[in-house]
Order: structure tokens, then sequence, then C-alpha cells
């Protein structure tokens, strides 16, 4: 089983995204598979800690998306202790919730995304990045710059911090908001709103320049799993699960996160630190991908009929007018992205108007009571789920945290494999062009790889082309 | 005069140090106009080849593969600066020098023989030569255009030498340990956070690190005898964010010897 010997400790370079792409017999691509190389274990070195120190201590699994770990860790303590949250602490989670889907969505798409996208995918690499486009287009990277800077805000107003702040704990928040808060936010709420509609126009009228990549980059039919509620409103921290299949049918619905291990199986990679979910019931065998199911913003926009907010839900309508009631090109993530946007700041918008989100208590005060607690999010890439067991004096046993990268997995591969056999003929074609479009495909699911390994942006990678017998045949490496 | 070349580079950690950079907002626009940033993964596909005059690292070194990949951003650097606990103390997955690797590989994958790693994450200057580390976890946005704007000017960044209290009495905050009896690290832990945690009722605990000298044995004795705190919490305490930090480290083995030789005595 040469093929799946890939993790060589000679050739792997921590920090890098790694493609190997496999041959068959014929000389064309028979599978693609994208691999994670770094381990930091904190599933083993939480075990010990006391649980009121969980959320702080997961948060610094990812400094990109802080504020999912923090909430899912939290929601998971909560659990444990069996207590239900203060309204007003339950309100400030969700702004500090939306708040995180700004500025990382924001990030995604002014910083690694924008530069692709308004510059052109063949333009020089010397300036497609951020800082070339704020040489072309200072306005429209100021306003990105403006609209995380207005997310980061947010999450502060509750967690104290930008990055791993301390907010957010065991029973609730730590503090009652203020109107000196309320106010700070409300200030920037006509300024955020119209920059994030000004976004879509500009997303909006590129759209038909990539029909493209609309096509190949991960066009296919899969499941999707996010939070919506029961009459199908978007969701994205309370509630319970649905999962969708890619004529829009709904397979499950209303499902307690808490018993996720009854929907989701993980399946051993052997060639990679990510670990990869798959939908257990549709898998028989050894084979993960039949179950393949896709998180984030595309699973949470299929799966919702609504955003419940009046201008996202205008846009998503012309979306669905263009491209169907089920969104299936992975391409289509920048657009969900863009919409999560309007609609998280629409409903900060609301939440500044609710008198309860000033009231206190703000947390709720109890000891262990429950030996195993679930916390489920949405985090902006998708469903989080963390998962820990405790003893009776409160320490930390067990923990197993499902990210939402680990569950894109099969999907990415799947969508490397249809761009590799696009692009990629053999062993001497293995171009910039098509290294590019590789990394743009896996790009779109927005990997958060820092939740394994390492940074996005700029993917430095490392591609194979594997013969059937396990001979790499050649090797690209773009630092 | 060409404008100075930066580069940032990531090992083992989050990325929110880095992040820290694209979170300057206010200040970005102007860096990019003072400096030429010229590997920064995180923002851009372009990279230029070295040297570069400033490497900002963040991260610790947990594989093989880094051990050697620092050892090449030293020499291709001419000043590097490292940013953030995990940098400048093996961060929170230092955690796991105190146990045995195998069982974590163990224990999250399904095939462990495909994992190759050290058995301890440890600091970039357990390395290589760092000529400035930068404290917390993550680092303070203000510290961090602190110390680019210093080289910058060719002059020694300025950051605070002294604890938290004395921030937390700057900003009019109430003692916790004194008012409430809540366990604080803030007498042993550099400032930088501006009391933070302290200003909100929490015990600080400790992001970033411990100040120069620190008296951690008599804080410790202290919250053993005075606060009830036993000697597994105060160990715990200790071993967060900065548990390799030579100073908690061993703060938090002599508490663990001392609970191992109550043990016995009571056997």
């Amino acid at each position: 089983m040469h093929d799946i010997h890939v993790i060589d400790p000679v050739t792997r370079i921590e920090g890098h995204a790694k493609i190997t792409l496999h041959l068959d017999d014929g000389g064309s691509i028979a599978d693609a598979r994208f691999h994670v190389t770094e381990f930091r274990g904190f599933e083993e070195f939480c075990r010990g800690r006391p649980l009121d120190e969980m959320p702080a201590l997961t948060a610094r699994t990812c400094g990109i998306c802080p504020v999912s770990h923090l909430l899912a860790g939290a929601k998971a303590t909560d659990a444990l202790c069996a207590v239900r949250i203060p309204p007003p602490a339950v309100l400030q989670r969700r702004l500090a919730n939306l708040g995180q889907i700004v500025q990382s969505h924001v990030l995604s798409f002014f910083h690694l995304s924008a530069p692709d996208l308004l510059l052109g995918m063949e333009s020089d690499p010397a300036v497609r990045n951020v800082f070339g486009l704020m040489a072309a287009e200072p306005e429209i990277v100021r306003r990105g710059i403006r609209l995380r800077q207005f997310g980061q805000e947010v999450i502060a107003s509750v967690a104290f911090d930008k990055i791993h702040g301390g907010g957010i704990v065991t029973g609730g928040v730590a503090e009652p908001f203020t109107t000196a808060k309320r106010d700070a936010v409300v200030g920037w709420l006509d300024e955020v709103h119209a920059s994030a509609l000004a976004t879509w126009d500009l997303l909006w009228s590129v759209t038909d320049q990539f029909a493209d990549e609309i096509a190949i980059f991960g066009d296919f039919d899969s499941l999707y799993l996010s939070h919506c509620l029961p009459d199908g409103t978007w969701e994205h921290i309370d509630g319970n699960l649905r999962i969708t299949g890619a004529d829009g049918q709904i397979v499950v619905d209303q499902f307690d996160p808490a018993d996720y291990l009854e929907l989701l199986g993980e399946s051993g990679k052997t060639d990679s630190y990510l670990k990869a979910p798959y939908y257990k019931p549709y898998v028989d065998g050894d084979d993960p991908r039949p179950g393949m199911y896709r998180v984030g913003p595309l699973a949470r926009i299929n799966n919702a009929e609504r955003f419940g907010t009046p201008e996202a839900d205008a846009r998503l309508a012309l979306l669905r007018e263009r491209f169907g009631r089920t969104a299936t090109s992975a391409f289509l993530y920048h657009h969900a992205r863009v919409l999560e946007v309007i609609a998280s700041i629409e409903r900060i918008a609301a939440l500044m108007d609710d008198p309860e989100l000033l009231t206190w208590p703000v947390r709720a005060d109890a000891g262990v009571n429950a030996l195993r607690g679930v916390g489920a999010s949405e985090a902006p890439r998708g469903t989080l789920f963390h998962d820990y067991s405790v003893d009776r004096q409160g320490l930390i046993t067990g923990v197993n945290l499902v990210i939402a990268t680990g569950q894109n997995d099969l999907a990415i591969n799947r969508t490397i494999t249809d761009i590799a056999r696009a692009y990629v003929h053999g062993p001497d074609d293995l171009t910039d062009g098509a290294l590019n479009r590789i990394e743009a495909g896996v790009r779109a699911y927005d990997p958060c790889l820092s939740c394994s390994t390492h940074a996005v942006g700029q993917m430095p990678m490392v591609v194979e082309l594997v013969a059937p017998d396990g001979e790499v045949i050649a090797h690209r490496r773009r630092d | 005069m060409s404008r100075p070349s930066l580069a940032v580079w990531k090992f083992a950690s989050c990325d929110g140090c880095q992040l820290s950079l694209l979170s300057a907002e206010d200040e970005l626009l102007t860096l990019a106009e003072e400096v030429h940033i010229a590997h920064f993964l995180e923002a851009t596909r372009e990279v230029a080849p070295g040297p570069y005059d400033v490497s900002l690292v963040e991260g610790s070194i947990t594989t093989p593969a880094d051990a050697e990949r620092i050892r090449h951003v030293r020499s291709i650097s001419g000043t590097l600066i490292t940013i953030g606990a995990c940098a400048t103390a093996g961060g929170i997955q230092a955690l796991r020098n105190l146990a045995d690797v195998e069982a974590y590989t163990n224990l999250v994958y399904a095939h462990p023989e495909y994992v190759s790693t050290l058995a301890e994450s440890t600091s970039i200057a357990q390395h290589v030569p760092v000529d400035f580390e930068l404290r917390g976890c993550p680092v303070e946005v203000p510290q961090l255009l602190e110390v680019v704007s210093a080289l910058l000017a060719g002059r020694k960044p300025v950051t605070p030498p002294h604890a938290v209290c004395l921030e937390c009495k700057l900003r009019g905050a109430v003692c916790v340990m004194v008012a409430h009896g809540t366990p604080c690290l803030g007498p042993i832990t550099q400032a930088g956070c501006g009391a933070r945690c302290p200003a909100f009722n929490r015990g600080c605990y400790g992001c970033f690190g411990p100040m120069e000298t620190p008296n951690t044995a008599s804080l410790s004795d202290r919250l053993h005898d005075e606060l009830g705190v036993d000697d597994d919490d105060l160990a715990r305490l200790l071993r967060t964010f900065n548990a390799d930090a030579p100073e908690f480290r061993a703060e938090a083995r002599r508490r663990d010897s001392i609970a191992a030789a109550r043990e016995e005595a009571t056997t």
C-alpha cells in the first residue's frame, strides 16, 4: 500500500498543505488527497484540567476563530454543569458569534480571495495579494479592513479581547453588557451595512467572469449539515441540526447535537493529521465517501429557507434564481460568506434594540452535574463540536473536538480530484496554472488549518503525482 | 534608502499572533508603506527571496523538520524577534512535555505510526539566538507595533518589565486576591495586557509569562497558606500557556514534589 504512505518525514514540511494526485493505469487522475501535517495534541493535554478552564484552553486551538472554540467549549461545560444560562448571556454569546462570523468571513473575502477575484487569477503573483490590492483598489481594501475591525470590536465587547478573550465562561458570560458598549456598536451599523451591501454588489458583478470555475470547482452532490431552526430560519449557535441532500430534501431535522456520534463517524485516515468525519447511515464498509457532507456557509444557506433579515434575504433570492435552490458549487462559498456578513450585521442591529441584552444576571453558577457534556455551534467554517468528559471533581478525563475543516475534508478531496482531472494530464503537466486552480479549489472552503495545522492565505503546497505502484513520478513544491 | 524587508514565520501555533498584525487595522496601511512585507503567508502569495532585515517568528518547535527550518530562518534573518507564548515559552502545547507523547498520538490518531513528532514543544530561543522576545497569548497589537517601529527607528523596543499588579493599580482595579480571595498570578506575571482579567474580577492566569526575576515561590506559598489553594491546583495554575517558561515550570515542579512528599507521609 505505497500509495497511502505520503506523510513521509523526509518530504513533510510543517506548515505546508500537502496534496497527492494518484494516477490510474491509463495515466489519468484516479484520486486526489489533501493532507494536514501538524500535531499539537489538545485532546490529550487538556486531560486533568478543571472544566471551567476549557473554554480558554481550547480557544488556543485557533487564533482565527478563537470565539468559536470559546463558545463551543463554554456550551460543553454548561452541559457538564447541567445549567441553562441566563437569557442576557444567551444574547451576548449570540452577539459574539455574529461578530466572529463577520470578521472571519471578511478576512477570507478581502484579505485572501479578493486578490484572485478582483485582480484576476492570471495576474502577476507579486501583486496578487492584499498589499497589491491596496495599491490598485485602496477604497475596497479600506472597506474590508473597517468591516473586519467592526467584527473584532463586537467580539471584544463580549469577550474583552479580539483574540483569546476571557469574557465567555462556563454558565454564561463574565459581565453584563453596558449602554456604552451598545452605543459603540450602534455607531458602526450604518457604515458596515452599506459596506457589506457594496461587497455583495462587487462580487455579484464579477460572478459571470468565473463561470468555468463555478462549473469545475467542487460542483457535485453532497449532504449539507448545519444548525437550523425548525421553521427553516438560518441559525448560528443555538438549537438543533439539520441535514439536507443535494436535491434539497431534508434527510435529518432537529437532531440534538449532543448525540452527534449517532450521526457522524470519524474515519481513521492514515495519511493526514486531520480526522475526516462522515454521515454514518450512508456508509457501509470501509469507504467513507458515500457519507460525504459539507459544512459552513454553503451548507447553512442550503439548509435554511431564509436568513430572516431583509437585505440578506433579497440577495439570497438572487443567488437562488441564478443557481437553483441548492447551491452545489464550492465556488459559491464566497457568495454564501458575503450573504452571511450582511445577515450577521442585520442580526447585530436587531440585538442592539433588544432591551434584554442589557440585563443581568449573566452567569449561572453550578458544580459538576453531568459527567459528559457536548457543546456545538456554527463556527464561520461550519459546525463545531466540543465533547468533554469529567470525573466527579470536574477534572477533564476525555476530549473530542470535531472541527469544521475536518468535516469538509472528503469534499475538499473530491473538489481537487475534479480540478486535477480537468487540468493535469500527466507528469509534465503540473503547471503553475494547475497549481493555482487546485489552491483556489481548496481555498473556496476557507480551510482553517490552524485547527490542526497552519495558516490560510497563500497556500504553501507540496503536490505529488503518484503512479499506481506508489512511485512518486513528479513533485512540485511551492513555498 | 530602500524599505527594510519583513518576514513572518509560523511554527506550531494558532496563528493568533501573526493575525494581530492584520488586526492593526488603523496602522496596517501605513506599515505596508514603511516596510516591504516580503514573506507573510497569512496575507500574501508573493514570496521575495531572503535574506530579510527582520523576521517575526510565531510558534514553537515540535517536529524534527521544524528544528531544521528555524536554523534556516535564523541564517537568512538580520533581526529575529519571537512573538507570543508559543515562540517564547513553548506555548500551551508544551503541556505535552509533562506526558508521554506516544500516549497522545495513540489517543488522537488511528494510525500513529505516521506521526513524526518531537517529545517536547520548545521555545525558539532553545534552538537559535533570538534578538528580542515579545510575550503574550496572544501578543498585544500596540506592543507589536512598538517593536516594529523601534526597529525602524533603530532603537530598543520599550515593553514593560514590571508585574501585572502595577497595571491593575494604574487602572484603579480592586485587588481580586485581597478583596475576594481569588488566586491571581498578577504579582509574578509580566505586564502588557493592561490587567484585563483582574479588572473584570478574574485572577490573572499568566498569558504574558513570568516577569523579570519573579518571586514565584513566595506567591505560591501564600496562595497555599493563606487562600488554601492546594498543591495540585497551584501546579495547574502555573501550567497554562507559559507552562515551559523556566520560572513557572520550576515552581510547578516544586508543588508537585511537595504534594508527592505529603502523599508519601500519609501512606
